[in-house]
């Protein structure tokens, strides 16, 4: 049994045909070719898959393709305008946030869900905010500090 | 007109070039690869520790509908040759033989027992599903001691003993030096742990039917000893076999060698001539893709009642687990660390013994700072013996390290200590902890019930190390090599045998050639990870290499493409190429920019009128060797607070003082730093890849098995102190101490914390702790 799933991918109306048990990822990745969300775990833990639906965050590991019908669905794809890389991604680039990139997109929309909440927080709401994403490579004060940058910016 | 300086963009914070895709979500992971005709696989693997393998029924699941292919082992072992060691392997090494997937014997949860090929991953897992497997149940060899029990199963029958590899050796006189000596001792057993790169481990196999041409997309940080280790066991011949990696989610030595499952996946797409891509799970990769660490180390010091270190004994064994991870020889590990074990420190008599053993666990893959153990070994019992003989550990410390005046000077196990600022280090680190005016916070929160605690740890870390570091650890890996090329527009292309995964080479080693070429930053592609492009290198990157190596490699041979360039611009010219310099892309006369000749132009040149004996773009490879010194290292210090209620134990500061020469991009040397104290923080305090007494492994997801979170990691404080440069590259690499520094400096703290403390199991947990305070309470 296959399912027509339609949903606005960074702003745009997407749709496409699958399997129930399809997962909000794998449907980005595969069915829409957006590989810039990443499957770190796949239980839900590390949150290298998070997206914005309807600008909340969600792991797109554990969420099915077709409970996002309707949805307005954000990720990394949609952070920057055009070749404009937007105000959270230069201030990640500018404070040298990441290494190997992989918990990266999950980070990137789990920063801006909690910058659009709440656009001067402080370490420890950032550090509190992204407890929910692993990195391995950073020790995590880059990417405290970029997002601190970021909203010191104004995002 | 005023004349530019040359830009030099090393010594700076430049932006990485990584960024630009990776924060755009256009990184080019290898789960992003999709090919045309692609299936994918996926392992069907044990879920007993040990048993034979008495019947896998795969008929059901050849038949569902998406099912390309199901391989079990008796199959793919016709297909492959028996995966070994290399023949180079020396006879005192034992070498298990085994297959890719198993074929009659299972030895470890998770071990791979069938591939299933389909059309989606969906269906593959379906498939796996239907698969019926028999096992006779053995005994599971589930620990060292259990490794040397006789009565227990050998795990390969023809080797007829669970022991891998065992040596004794001595360094000095150590029998005279503990004759009469206060003795120290201790034995420790640190967890196992597993390295967790973000990214799971993975790969695309395209065997091409018609041209016979097997091209491996593989997350691996070393592409060309990949190719060496599968070519020989899929019997592909070398030119017909390249392996590309794309980028690489972290791998922190997980990737560094050949898996069975590399082999079982390029053997699939040979199989059904069609693209294979196998990821793993995390499950999977917990499970079966390598840990580390779980050393035992009994070890005693002989001292002197001033707390000179006089001798160290040391028995350490190791637990290899079930399968030999190629190409690392179960030797290998024992080398380093019997290498590494005086560190900076005046030991100048050893006694050594050490023991490898196969158990029924997933392989042993050497983890960021493989020899860790000796560092936290010895600086944990330098704070036991302080405690024994009543003085201050940072004095038994100051007392031992070798001063920079004493250097160069042999270490008892080999290699020449020369620029160690160890010494240094530790007076800085102790200055920025204000050790003194702790100790009185301490002493006032000790009245209100609180327990804090400052632990320090030194260490050093063959960065490349001397020439003779490898020597004594009795491995041979030559120099680094780079190829620099002009490309026919006047920029620059530089290809390096390193395998970067995080470690920003794109941007470094694009800083340090632009710089010597006088182009900008992006008139410079870095090009890595292409057995088809780059040099060989059987280490690609790991082992701290790349600052030095990699980056005097690359140097060397910009700068052998720059001297042609020069050349050719005198004869247009007409004058000395020595009088020539190139700013901003401009060859240009000293003194005379007016007369500059673009780049470009020169490239044109070089290209059309090729000078004779010359290759394409004047292309020059060189070789780099560290010539002296190539130590980096540094002292570290922590101050703890632990909750006598909960046990938990909170950071409250942590400091890193270091000296690993001149720093390429700032940023990425102290990213490097961080990320590896949050490593080794995890393994004082969180990490455990736990198994049961019958080797049933229960950390296999992030729920048991617990990754340091920003709420763990503290902001961490560095301070890089330079020596006098022994070498014109005087980069060092940085990779490794934050792991191998940060356990002994937090069990340190813990242990002051508690009051001394005697701290030897690893990780650190809540429950440990209040056991530590209530043996301390009960013992008072």
């Amino acid at each position: 049994m296959s399912i027509e799933v339609t949903l606005t991918v960074n702003g745009v109306e997407r749709s496409a045909t699958v399997e129930p048990r399809r997962t909000l990822a794998d449907f980005l990745r595969e069915e829409l070719g957006l590989t810039g969300t990443h499957l770190g775990c796949e239980h839900g833990v590390c949150g290298s898959c998070t997206v914005l639906i309807d600008g909340a965050s969600a792991r797109s590991c554990l969420m099915l393709a077709v409970q996002a019908a309707g949805a307005e669905v954000t990720t990394i794809e949609g952070l920057s305008d055009g070749e404009e890389m937007g105000v959270l991604q230069a201030a990640c680039r500018d404070s040298h946030a990441f290494q190997c990139g992989y918990c990266t997109p999950g980070f990137l929309m789990t920063a801006t869900e909690l910058l659009s909440e709440s656009p001067h927080p402080t370490e420890a709401e950032v550090r509190e905010a992204i407890s929910g994403n692993l990195c391995r490579c950073t020790g995590y004060e880059s990417i405290v500090g970029a997002i601190l940058l970021a909203a010191e910016r104004g995002v | 007109m005023s004349v530019a300086p040359a830009a030099r963009f090393t010594g700076q914070s430049v932006k990485r070039v990584e960024d630009d895709r990776i924060l755009r979500g256009r990184g080019r992971y290898v789960d992003d690869i999709r090919l045309p005709g692609m299936v994918h696989a996926v392992f069907l693997r044990s879920t007993i520790a040990h048993g034979r393998l008495l019947s896998v029924d795969i008929e059901q699941a050849r038949s569902l509908p998406g099912v390309v292919a199901v391989v079990t082992g008796a199959e793919l072992a016709e297909l492959t040759n028996p995966m070994q060691l290399g023949p180079e392997t020396p006879p005192s090494i034992i070498r298990a033989v085994f297959r890719p997937l198993a074929t009659d014997r299972v030895r470890y949860v998770g071990d791979p027992i069938a591939l299933i090929v389909a059309e989606s991953r969906y269906v593959a897992e379906d498939a796996r599903e239907l698969i019926a497997v028999e096992y006779d149940v053995l005994d599971a060899v589930a620990s060292i001691e259990q490794a040397e029990d006789p009565t227990r199963p050998i795990l390969f029958d023809d080797i007829g003993s669970n022991l891998l590899y065992s040596e004794t050796m001595q360094f000095g006189d150590p029998d005279a030096a503990f004759v009469g000596a206060r003795v120290v001792r201790e034995t420790f057993s640190p967890q196992r742990v597993t390295h967790v790169p973000i990214e799971c481990r993975g790969g695309v196999a395209d065997h091409h039917p018609g041209t016979g041409e097997l091209v491996y997309h593989a997350a691996t940080q070393a592409p060309h000893a990949l190719r060496l280790l599968l070519s020989g066991v899929l019997g592909q011949p070398a030119e017909m076999f390249r392996v590309v990696t794309p980028d690489v989610g972290g791998a922190f030595g997980q990737k560094a060698g050949a898996s069975r499952e590399d082999v079982a996946v390029c053997a699939a797409s040979k199989l059904v001539g069609r693209p294979v891509k196998w990821v793993e799970d995390r499950v999977e990769n917990m499970t079966s893709s390598s840990h580390a660490r779980s050393e035992i180390v009994e070890i005693a010091a002989a001292v002197d009642d001033d707390g000179s270190i006089l001798a160290l004994d040391v028995n350490m064994k190791l637990d290899l687990g079930a399968y030999p991870l190629l190409p690392f020889p179960p030797s290998f590990l024992g080398g380093i660390v019997r290498t590494m074990i005086p560190g900076p420190y005046r030991i100048e008599h050893l006694r050594w013994q050490h023991s490898a053993f196969a158990t029924n666990k997933a392989s042993y893959g050497t983890y960021r700072g493989p020899w860790a153990v000796e560092s936290l070994v010895r600086e944990v019992l330098i704070d036991d013996i302080a405690r024994e003989l009543g003085l201050d550990a940072v004095e038994v410390r100051r007392r031992n390290l070798v001063r920079t005046d004493e250097q160069p000077r042999k270490m008892a196990t080999g290699p020449t200590l020369e620029g160690v600022l160890a010494l240094q280090t530790l007076e800085r680190a102790v200055e920025l902890a204000d050790a003194e005016g702790f100790r009185e916070e301490q002493r006032r929160a000790r009245e209100q019930g609180r327990l804090l605690g400052l632990g320090f740890a030194t260490y050093i870390e063959p960065a490349p190390g001397p020439p003779d570091f490898l020597d004594s650890v009795g491995m041979h890996l030559g120099g680094e090599r780079a190829v620099a090329r002009l490309e026919i527009d006047g920029h620059l292309t530089v290809i390096t045998a390193q395998a970067p995964h995080g470690q920003s080479h794109e941007t470094t080693i694009a800083q340090v050639t632009a710089t010597e070429f006088g182009v900008p930053l992006e008139h410079v592609r870095v090009v890595h990870g292409d057995t088809q492009l780059t040099p060989f290198s059987v280490i690609g990157t790991g082992g701290s290499r790349a600052a030095t190596m990699a980056s005097g490699a690359a140097l060397h041979a910009t700068r052998m493409v720059k001297q042609k360039v020069l050349e050719m611009a005198a004869n247009m010219l007409e004058i000395s190429p020595d009088d020539l310099e190139i700013l901003d892309a401009v060859v240009t006369p000293k003194g005379d920019p007016e007369r500059g000749v673009p780049l470009a132009q020169i490239a044109m040149a070089a290209y059309f009128m090729t000078p004779e004996g010359e290759d394409d773009g004047l292309r020059s490879t060189a070789v780099y060797d560290q010539p002296r010194g190539g130590w980096s290292g540094g002292t570290h210090a922590c101050i703890v607070e632990v909750d006598a209620q909960t046990g938990v134990v909170k950071i409250r500061r942590y400091i890193v003082v270091e000296d690993c020469g001149d720093l390429i991009n700032p940023a990425v040397v102290n990213g490097q730093i961080r990320g590896g104290v949050a490593q080794g923080i995890g393994i004082a305090l969180l990490e455990n890849a736990l198994y049961d007494e019958d080797a049933n492994f229960l950390a296999g997801t992030f729920m048991d098995y617990l990754v340091p979170t920003a709420m763990e990691i503290p902001a961490i404080e560095i301070e890089h102190l330079h020596g006098e440069p022994l070498a014109e590259v005087n980069y060092r690499g940085v990779g490794e101490g934050g792991t191998i520094a940060a356990p002994p400096t937090v069990v340190n703290a813990v242990a002051d914390a508690l009051g001394g403390a005697r701290i030897n199991v690893l990780p650190m947990t809540p429950e440990s702790v209040l056991d530590l305070i209530d043996a301390a309470s009960g013992a008072a």
